[in-house]
C-alpha cells in the first residue's frame, strides 16, 4: 500500500470532527484508496470497541463516596418530607383501621397457600402473573420466570 | 442578582457544564452532584483502564471527584470540565499505580511496536462479546500507562489533541506520535482476536 496525504484526515470522519461534506468525500475517497480504506476500517472497528464497552457501565453508586470526603449533602429536603408525609399517612391509615375495630380474622384463604417459599417471599425474583383461583393458566406467555398462582383476596390483605 | 437567579434555574440534561460548574463554584452541591453524574462513567472508565483494578478504580474515582471538588475554584475554563477532571483523574491513578502496585508509569513500550501495517478488520463484523472485551482489555494493558491514558482521552473520551497536550504539557506532535504509536500496538494485540475478517 501506498502513503496517501488524506490518511492523517480520516480520523476526524470517525470522530465527527470534519465538517459533512469533507467526511463525504473522505468516504468516497477511501472507497477507492487501499491505505486509506484500510485505515478508515481500523478506525472504525476501535471506535465501535470503544462505544460498546462504555455502554456497559454503571458506576452511580459512587457519588456517596465522593460526598463523603467532601461533606456534601442532599440539596433535596423536599424528598425526605414527602417520604415523611407519606409515612405519617400509612401511620395514620393503621391507627384507622385499628379504631374502627378491624380484626385479623379473615374468610380467606389458609395463608400457608402463599408461604411456599417461592412466591410471596422473593417479590423481586421474577414477575409473578396473579389469576383467579380455578382460572385456566393457558394464557401465560411463553418465557422464563412467570408463575401461575391465585389472586390474592382482598380480605386476605385487610388482615395482614 | 443574576447569580440568585441563575441558582434559581432547575439544572436538566440541557443544562450546560459551563453553568453547572459556575454554580457549583458558588457553592451549590447539587451542581457539582450533576456534574458528577454527567461525567462519572467516563472518569471510572479511565481511572479502571489505568489502574487495571475495579475496586482501586472505584476508590480513585471518588478521590478524582473529591479534588476536583476541592479545587474546583481553579478551574477558569468554566466549559471544559471533562478534560480537567480527566487530568485530575490521570494523577490520581497514576499516584494509585505508584503506591500500591509499585508499577512505573514511564515504561516505554516501543519494544515490538509494529512499523508494517497490519490487516484492518471489518467494522461491521466487530462484535464486543465477553471473550473480546477481556482481550480488548488485555489489549489496552500492553500500553506504557501514560500512552494508553492519552490513546483513551483521545478515542474513548474524545478529548482534541490540543486538550490532551494540556492535560500532559506535551506538544501536540508529541501527542499525535504517542497516540498513533498506541494505536499500531493496540491493533496489533487486537488483529488476533477480532476474527477471520482481517484483511490486508
Amino acid at each position: 500500500m501506498t502513503a496517501c496525504g488524506r490518511t492523517p484526515l480520516l480520523e476526524s470522519v470517525v470522530t465527527g470532527e470534519a465538517p459533512a461534506a469533507l467526511a463525504n468525500e473522505l468516504r468516497v475517497h477511501a472507497a477507492g484508496c487501499a491505505r486509506c480504506r484500510h485505515e478508515l476500517n481500523w478506525l472504525e472497528s476501535e471506535a465501535k470497541l470503544f462505544r460498546e464497552r462504555a455502554a456497559r457501565d454503571e458506576v452511580l453508586h459512587l457519588w456517596a463516596g465522593v460526598a463523603e470526603r467532601r461533606g456534601l449533602r442532599s440539596q433535596r429536603p423536599w424528598s425526605r418530607v414527602l417520604v415523611a408525609v407519606a409515612a405519617s399517612m400509612l401511620l395514620l391509615l393503621g391507627a384507622g383501621r385499628v379504631a374502627l375495630g378491624v380484626t385479623s380474622s379473615h374468610g380467606g384463604p389458609d395463608a400457608s397457600v402463599f408461604d411456599d417459599g417461592f412466591g410471596m417471599s422473593e417479590p423481586l425474583m421474577s414477575p409473578a402473573l396473579t389469576f383467579e383461583e380455578g382460572e385456566n393458566c393457558s394464557r401465560l406467555p411463553d418465557g422464563v420466570g412467570f408463575r401461575c398462582e391465585p389472586a390474592i383476596p382482598a380480605s386476605f390483605i385487610a388482615s395482614r | 442578582m443574576l447569580r440568585l437567579l441563575e441558582r434559581a434555574e432547575p439544572i436538566g440534561p440541557e443544562t450546560p457544564d459551563e453553568a453547572l460548574v459556575r454554580r457549583a463554584q458558588a457553592g451549590e452541591s447539587a451542581a457539582f452532584k450533576a456534574l458528577f453524574e454527567r461525567h462519572v462513567v467516563a472518569v471510572r472508565r479511565f481511572v479502571r483502564d489505568l489502574v487495571r483494578d475495579r475496586h482501586l478504580a472505584d476508590d480513585a474515582t471518588q478521590e478524582a471527584f473529591a479534588r476536583a471538588h476541592a479545587q474546583l475554584d481553579k478551574l477558569a475554563d468554566h466549559d471544559r470540565f471533562k478534560p480537567w477532571i480527566l487530568g485530575i483523574a490521570r494523577n490520581v491513578a497514576f499516584e494509585v499505580r505508584r503506591v500500591r502496585q509499585h508499577e512505573p508509569i514511564d515504561d516505554d513500550d516501543d519494544e515490538g511496536t509494529p512499523d508494517a501495517v497490519i490487516p484492518s478488520p471489518d467494522p461491521e463484523a466487530v462484535l464486543l462479546d465477553r471473550e473480546l472485551e477481556q482481550h480488548f482489555t488485555e489489549a489496552l494493558g500492553v500500553l506504557s500507562p501514560k500512552r494508553r491514558a492519552a490513546l483513551l482521552m483521545r478515542i474513548d473520551h474524545g478529548l482534541s489533541y490540543e486538550e490532551i497536550a494540556l492535560a500532559f504539557g506535551w506538544s501536540i506532535p508529541t501527542v499525535k506520535n504517542e497516540i498513533h504509536r498506541a494505536r499500531l500496538k493496540l491493533r496489533a494485540a487486537l488483529l488476533p482476536h477480532l476474527g477471520a475478517g482481517g484483511r490486508p
